[in-house]
Formats: structure tokens, C-alpha cells, sequence
């Protein structure tokens, strides 16, 4: 109400004042009360006080009145911040300053530009905690380490190096260690940034001289970079980072990174960077299961204040298999659907509703088309694959092509040992048992076989 | 407007105007300097939004009046001036100016265009007559404190305030802290005071032997020194509480000479450069001795020592940037400087008395 009066009497004097007198005096003011007495107005500054009194009162008693306001009187208060103004007697919590006087941060000896108070929450989404994250085989491990970081942080696992691909919660994962160790302890200054964020930040720091940057991520107790992978190829930023990672690892100080591949993998990382993500704790955070999709699933459900039937949940459990956010989505597709068109969100709404998000097992694929990519990926013949040789670079690639018949179709293991040109059921029962393990503990087998399963469906 | 004045008092006043007058700004008036006739006074005035500052001067006035005119121009006209009486007319928006043989027209824009100047209500105030010299040593001890990190602004200035009786000044960046008792006081205040409001008052600080009148309100400080007006906004926000900071007792406590002091920090600190400017000080009792010891890789190292008393031996590594500026503006022949272990802040102080000044520096990470 104030604040469209107010908006309407600015609009009005912006067109009858020079536009460099508008930015000066009229930003920041707020039409702040309205009574029988008159109006308050709020400036920033005693000069403005002082200006509006003077020189601008009458022309906005006049716009006033134009706006239906006659007020019989009207008063200027300085207000800052949206505070009033009053250098308090009482003084802040000791713990800003005392921190600031810690022997650990002096290190530079040189006066550096960081802000404690937004540092300390810098980045934190308050949203992701360890409570609302749903645990299950795929990542109870990295779940723990998370936990155990939050609780000890800079003693335990450092660096703590998460990855895997996109959707599974590893961002959900970081954001939670650093809000649990905030709330913990609040003097900690936590800082959240992704790595994208560092390469500007660097940039613009060499672009135009901006001091205090390799400071700013030197002064925190727990720095946390999600998607370390961007990082990859820039040569000086990686130095830099080398620098900072250092710095604050001597100081044991907590360092979580995030990527989607393992350090080993990501192509341009320099080898120093490289050993050092690799010193700490390094975790992959897989595809949940199916029941850990479930889980999920009844959990976001309940706290939309919706009870999702059994049947329902594994609908869309069994359906959605790649990631996580793609679950919460055609989760809440689901539910604003039925709730727009005031039906339950049962089985049957959820099949006709996910025709569109529905990805996996299109029925067009072949075992064919399986025994193909997968050739191709490893780059053999399909003759090779079908035929006979038992070199051992021919031997994984036919025992993951038999793997994904299983998984993908469904087929039966005489059939599936058909596709393949053997005899014997028994070798692709072998052969499936053996990649079921090995994708468990081999991240490189894990790796290949997403990667065929992802060209299969594109 | 016309009217005459001296050119020695017309110089000095715009000088000192001048330079709050800033080019930096989005309404160009505010690089303006202000002329106006107060009575049988010429009002000089520049403002840059946070400090007004205002200087009366003598003038034969002959018709009321005011104009703005360019700062920069303006001070650096008249400065050239020879000394003697120089007559001012204003028609339409220019100014003339004659002095002798020289006259110019330096055109301005009109006065009603300037910001109105801030005024303070002395009667809600709370005010301090400071003797000029006190004050100068007060803001100088303090002010070298003070934090130009721009991103804690409570920081950036000087915390005027009343404790146990006393108005005392305090600054911090964090790193180091000090701390003077100024005048006593009945009154409740709490300001933090911009360091740039202050750097101008010490320029505006002429001859000894004045005293700064202070006035404080709630949202602005007011400085006159004879007849030159300073007016500042305070820096919003609360000052962090220092005082729990400050050690209580201490374990090793060395008294030493301050010219010796000062040498052997000096020389320690050249071999300092490359390591932040950090020196290492050992105190010793048993051998009454305080040596101090700084490494420079690439140039080499140095000790230097002397002899003091000591009470409880000790070690501690400090900047010498920070120590050197400490004893610089400490007062008396002799310092007192205690501290306990590696980690715990030192105190410097003199050993006077009757000293109402200490300072505090953080030790660096060995």
C-alpha cells in the first residue's frame, strides 16, 4: 500500500528532476508510515535529510496530493538497512571479532578482504540437510563419511572427493555437511562454491586486478567445490586452486569436492591435483536401487502432504531409473496433475501421465542393437563379439553384452547365449553374474556399461 | 553577490575545502565548491555525500549572494594568486574574480542546484571541547588500526564511546586493536566514526593550542576547529566487543628502551620482506636478553638483540609492519610489551603511568 504510493510519487518526480538527482537522492527512500499526522518518509543519509527537507518537500507534498494524499505534515527519518539507525550500546557476539583475531587467520600478515558474516553461510542452501536425505546401498557410504565430516570437520577424510553422475545428491550431500556444521558450530565459516564460480572469480581477479582473491578461499574453515570437473584444462586456475587446496589442508582445514568422474578420469587434471583429491576419501555415489528409489519417492510424497500407494511408487520406481531429480520431477508432474484435475494420484493416472517421462525399455531395442553398441564401444567387431576367441579383450566386452540382454530385455539365458553364438546357457549365466559383481566393484566396468545403456537410449 | 576578501585566507580555505570536493560522483555539482555570504563572512563548502565541510573567512561584503563554482579551478587560481585583496562578483552564473593585474571569469552553475548542508541540533547533543593536541594524538594512535577492508564497514572507522567514565576511541582490522582514553565523560555515546572524516579533521587541524569542539547525534558527529565546520554521517552497525579480547595477565613481560626498540624491529624487518614481514622475538630472563630473529631466504637472516629486563621467558612471532607502526605512535621512552605464548595477542603500551593507550597485535603462525 505504502510502497505503490510511494512507487507512483518516485515515478513521477523521476520524470520532473535530472536523472543523475533522481539515483542520488531518491534511491534508497521508502514511504514508511501514513497516518492522520502525516507521512514518514525514509531517507539513507543526513544529506539526503537534510536535501528533501529543504529543497524537495514541497514538490512531493504536491505529487502527494495528486495521489489523493493531503498529509499535514510530513517527516524525514533515517533509516538504513531497513533499521533505524542507532549505533547500539549493546555489542555483537564476541565470536565475530574473537575469530577474526584467530592466530590462523593472520597467516597473510596483510590486510584481507573477506567477509566473515557472508562467508559463513556463503552458498548454503538450508534446504538440504542429512535429514531429509534418503539413504540406501548406493550411497549409506558416502552418507557416513558426510556424517562423520560434518561432526570432525578437517580430521577425518580429507579431502572428501564425491562423485558419480548427474541427479544422485551429491550436491544434496555437500550442502548437508556444511549446514550440519554450521548449525553445530556457527563461528565456522563455511563456504559453498562451484568450481565454475572460482574460474570467473580467478579470471576477473587477473582481469582486473581485483586484490584479496587468493585470500578469500584461504580464510574459510570448511571450503566445498561441487563440480570440480570444470575445473579440468584451465591450467592457471588449477594452480591457483593447487595453492588454496594446499594452504588449507596444512591448516587442516575440511576440503569437499565434487565431480561426476573420479580424478583419475577427468582428462586435463594435473597430476599434482590430481594425487591430492585422491589423499583423502574418495566415494562414488551410484544409482539408487529400487527400493532406495521407493524410499524416496513415499518421502517427497509425504512431505507434499500426499500418501502415494504401493503400487504407484513402484510404478514410477520401476520407470525412472537414471537419476534422482528426474524421480522428484515426474513425481511432482504427477501430483500437480492430479491434484489440478482432482483425482487421486493412483497407477493408473501415473501410467497415463508418464507415457512422456517414461525412459527406460523402449521397446524398439534389439538385442541386436545391444550386441552392436556394445561392440562399437569397444571398439570390435561384431563378428568378434558373436565369435569364438577367448582373448580377454573380447571376453568382458561379449560378457557386458550378454549382461545388458539380461538387464535391458529380459531375455532368457539359452536365448541370450543364442544372441552371443554359444551353445551353453551356463557361460552367459556366468557371464551375467560375473558383471552384475564386477559393476559393483569396479568403477571402470560401472563406467563402460552406463555409457552403452545411455547410447542405447539416446 | 559581491564582495572582497584576502587572498592568503581565500586560498586556505579552498585548499581546504577542496579536497573533500569530489570528481567521482553522479551529480556533477558535488565537484563544485560553494560560495555564499554569511553576514560580514564568506561561506566556503564542499560536500561528497558523507562529509560536508564548511569554512568561514573574513569579507568586505558588498551586495549578498551565492555560486558554485569548480574545486579544482577554483583552489588552483587563487593559490597562484600574489597575496593582497581579491574581489569576487557573481553576474548570471559567473564568477569574476580580480586580483591586481589578474582577473578571470570562471563560470559556475547557481547555488540552489548544491546540496543543502547538514546541520546538527546542539541542544540534543551530547558535546566535547578537546584540547587540539590531545585529539591529534588520539586519532593518530587509534586510526592506523582501522580496517579498509570496505566489506565490514563497522570496521573502517574509529569506535567512539563512553566506558567507566571515559570517552574512548578504539580501532580494529582484525589483526590488531588499540585502544585511548580521550576526556572524561557523563554522557553515553557509541559512534564509529569514518577514518576519512577523521583524516580531515587532522588536516583541518592548523596551529596547536585550539581546541576541537565535537558534537555528536545519533546518526552524525560535527567537528569545528575556529571557523571550520566538518559534518560526517557514522557508520552504521555495531563495533564488535573488543575488550574481551584483551589479555588479562600476561607471562612474559619485557621492559626495553623505545629507540632501541624501534632499531632492532627496523632491522629485523628487512630480512622480513619475503615472509609476510614476519620476525620471531625470544625473550630470555635467565640472560636478560631479547633477541630478534628474521629469515630471508634468498638474502639471508639476521639477529639482533638487547638487553632487558625480562619477567618470564617466552617466544612469539609477530609482523614487524604492525609492531613498527605500534611504536611509532606510543608515547614515552620506555615500552612495556607483554604477552603469553605463541598463540595469545601481545600488548604494547608505555610503561608511564599515567599512559591511556595500549595497543594489540595478533601473533602470526609459526
Amino acid at each position: 500500500m505504502h510502497h505503490a504510493l510511494w512507487q507512483s510519487v518516485l515515478g513521477e518526480i523521476e520524470l520532473s528532476v535530472s536523472h543523475a538527482t533522481f539515483t542520488t537522492w531518491f534511491k534508497n527512500t521508502e514511504l514508511v508510515d501514513q497516518n492522520e499526522s502525516g507521512v514518514v518518509i525514509a531517507v539513507p543519509n543526513i544529506f539526503a535529510k537534510k536535501q528533501f527537507e529543504i529543497k524537495f518537500n514541497d514538490q512531493i507534498k504536491g505529487v502527494l496530493a495528486k495521489n489523493g494524499v493531503t498529509p499535514k505534515q510530513i517527516t524525514y527519518t533515517i533509516i538504513t538497512n531497513g533499521k533505524k539507525t542507532r549505533v547500539s550500546r549493546e555489542t555483537t557476539p564476541s565470536s565475530i571479532l574473537a575469530d577474526d583475531l584467530l592466530p590462523t587467520s593472520l597467516h597473510t600478515g596483510s590486510t584481507s578482504t573477506r567477509n566473515t558474516q557472508t562467508a559463513q553461510v556463503g552458498g548454503l542452501n538450508p534446504r538440504y540437510t542429512f535429514d531429509n536425505f534418503i539413504v540406501g546401498s548406493s550411497n549409506d557410504l558416502a552418507y557416513t563419511a558426510s556424517q562423520a565430516i560434518a561432526a570432525n570437520p578437517g580430521v577425518k577424510y580429507n579431502p572428501l572427493y564425491l562423485y558419480g553422475g548427474v541427479g544422485l545428491g551429491k550436491t544434496h550431500l555437500m550442502q548437508a555437511i556444511g549446514n550440519e556444521i554450521v548449525k553445530n558450530q556457527p563461528d565456522t565459516r563455511v563456504v559453498y562454491i562451484s568450481s565454475e564460480t572460482f574460474v570467473n572469480e580467478f579470471l576477473d581477479h587477473i582481469r582486473f586486478k581485483k586484490k584479496g582473491f587468493s585470500d578469500k578461499y584461504r580464510n574459510v574453515d570448511v571450503l566445498i567445490v561441487d563440480d570440480m570437473q570444470f575445473i579440468a584444462g584451465k591450467e592457471k586456475t588449477q594452480e591457483e586452486f593447487f595453492h588454496t587446496f594446499n594452504h588449507l589442508h596444512q591448516n587442516n582445514k575440511q576440503i569437499i569436492i565434487s565431480s561426476d568422474k573420479p580424478p583419475k578420469s577427468i582428462p586435463t587434471l594435473t597430476e599434482r591435483l590430481r594425487s591430492r583429491f585422491e589423499m583423502g576419501m574418495t566415494i562414488d555415489v551410484q544409482m539408487p536401487d529400487f527400493e532406495t528409489r521407493c524410499a524416496i519417492l513415499k518421502a517427497k510424497a509425504s512431505l507434499s502432504g500426499v500418501e502415494l500407494g504401493q503400487e504407484t511408487v513402484e510404478y514410477l520406481a520401476n520407470n525412472i531409473k537414471t537419476n534422482v531429480r528426474e524421480l522428484e520431477g515426474a513425481l511432482n508432474q504427477l501430483l500437480a496433475y492430479a491434484e489440478m484435475r482432482g483425482i487421486s494420484p493412483d497407477i493408473s493416472t501415473a501410467e497415463g501421465l508418464l507415457g512422456n517421462v517414461r525412459h527406460s525399455r523402449p521397446q524398439h531395442i534389439t538385442s541386436k542393437q545391444i550386441i552392436e553398441r556394445t561392440a562399437k564401444h569397444f571398439q570390435l567387431q561384431v563378428d568378434e563379439v558373436c565369435g569364438s576367441k577367448r582373448d580377454k579383450h573380447i571376453v568382458v566386452p561379449r560378457q557386458i553384452a550378454m549382461y545388458l540382454l539380461r538387464s535391458e530385455l529380459h531375455l532368457s539365458f539359452p536365448k541370450i547365449a543364442g544372441e552371443l553364438g554359444r551353445k551353453d546357457h551356463t557361460t552367459a549365466i556366468h557371464s551375467v553374474e560375473k558383471i552384475e559383481k564386477a559393476i559393483k566393484l569396479d568403477f571402470l566396468i560401472r563406467e563402460q556399461v552406463a555409457s552403452i545403456r545411455e547410447k542405447l537410449y539416446a | 553577490m559581491e564582495l572582497t576578501v584576502t587572498q592568503e585566507n581565500l586560498a586556505r580555505a579552498l585548499t581546504a575545502v577542496g579536497r573533500v570536493a569530489s570528481t567521482k560522483t553522479q551529480l556533477p555539482i558535488l565537484s563544485n565548491i560553494l560560495l555564499r555570504t554569511d553576514k560580514n563572512r564568506l561561506l566556503i563548502a564542499a560536500t561528497n555525500l558523507e562529509i560536508a565541510t564548511t569554512q568561514y573567512i573574513g569579507a568586505k561584503v558588498v551586495k549578498p549572494g551565492a555560486i558554485t563554482i569548480p574545486a579544482r579551478l577554483v583552489s588552483e587560481f587563487i593559490s597562484n594568486l600574489p597575496s593582497g585583496s581579491v574581489d569576487l562578483k557573481v553576474t548570471n552564473d559567473n564568477l569574476h574574480i580580480k586580483s591586481g593585474n589578474y582577473s578571470s571569469i570562471i563560470n559556475g552553475v547557481i547555488a540552489d542546484d548544491f546540496p543543502e548542508l547538514p546541520t546538527i541540533n546542539e541542544s540534543s547533543s551530547i558535546r566535547y571541547s578537546v584540547k587540539t593536541e590531545d585529539f591529534k594524538q588520539a586519532v593518530s594512535q587509534t586510526i592506523i588500526t582501522a580496517s579498509n577492508d570496505s566489506t565490514r564497514p563497522v570496521l573502517t572507522g574509529v569506535y567512539w564511546h563512553s566506558h567507566e567514565g571515559q570517552l574512548v576511541l578504539a580501532a580494529t582490522d582484525g589483526y590488531r586493536l588499540s585502544e585511548r582514553q580521550l576526556v572524561a565523560t557523563t554522557s553515553e555515546v557509541s559512534a564509529i566514526i569514518p577514518t576519512q572524516t577523521l583524516q580531515e579533521v587532522m588536516r583541518t587541524i592548523t596551529d596547536d593550542g585550539e581546541e576541537v569542539d565535537i558534537l555528536f547525534d545519533e546518526t552524525q558527529v560535527r567537528f569545528r576547529i575556529n571557523e571550520a565546520e566538518i559534518i560526517s554521517r557514522l557508520i552504521d552497525g555495531n563495533f564488535p566487543d573488543y575488550r574481551q579480547l584483551i589479555p588479562k595477565k600476561s607471562d612474559t613481560s619485557i621492559t626495553i628502551a623505545k629507540p632501541e626498540f624501534v632499531r632492532i624491529v627496523k632491522i629485523a624487518g628487512l630480512f622480513a620482506r619475503e615472509s609476510g614481514g614476519s620476525i620471531n622475538l625470544t625473550a630470555d630472563e635467565d640472560n636478560k636478553n631479547l633477541s630478534i630473529h628474521s629469515i630471508a631466504s634468498q638474502l639471508g637472516e639476521n639477529t639482533s638483540e638487547a638487553t632487558v629486563v625480562v619477567k618470564g621467558s617466552g617466544q612469539i612471532t609477530l609482523n614487524s609492519r604492525y609492531l613498527t607502526e605500534a611504536l611509532s605512535v606510543i608515547e614515552g621512552d620506555e615500552i612495556e610489551f607483554s604477552f603469553s605464548g605463541k598463540i595469545s595477542p601481545c600488548i604494547i603500551k608505555s610503561t608511564d603511568k599515567n599512559t591511556n593507550y595500549y595497543h594489540i597485535i595478533m601473533p602470526l603462525k609459526s
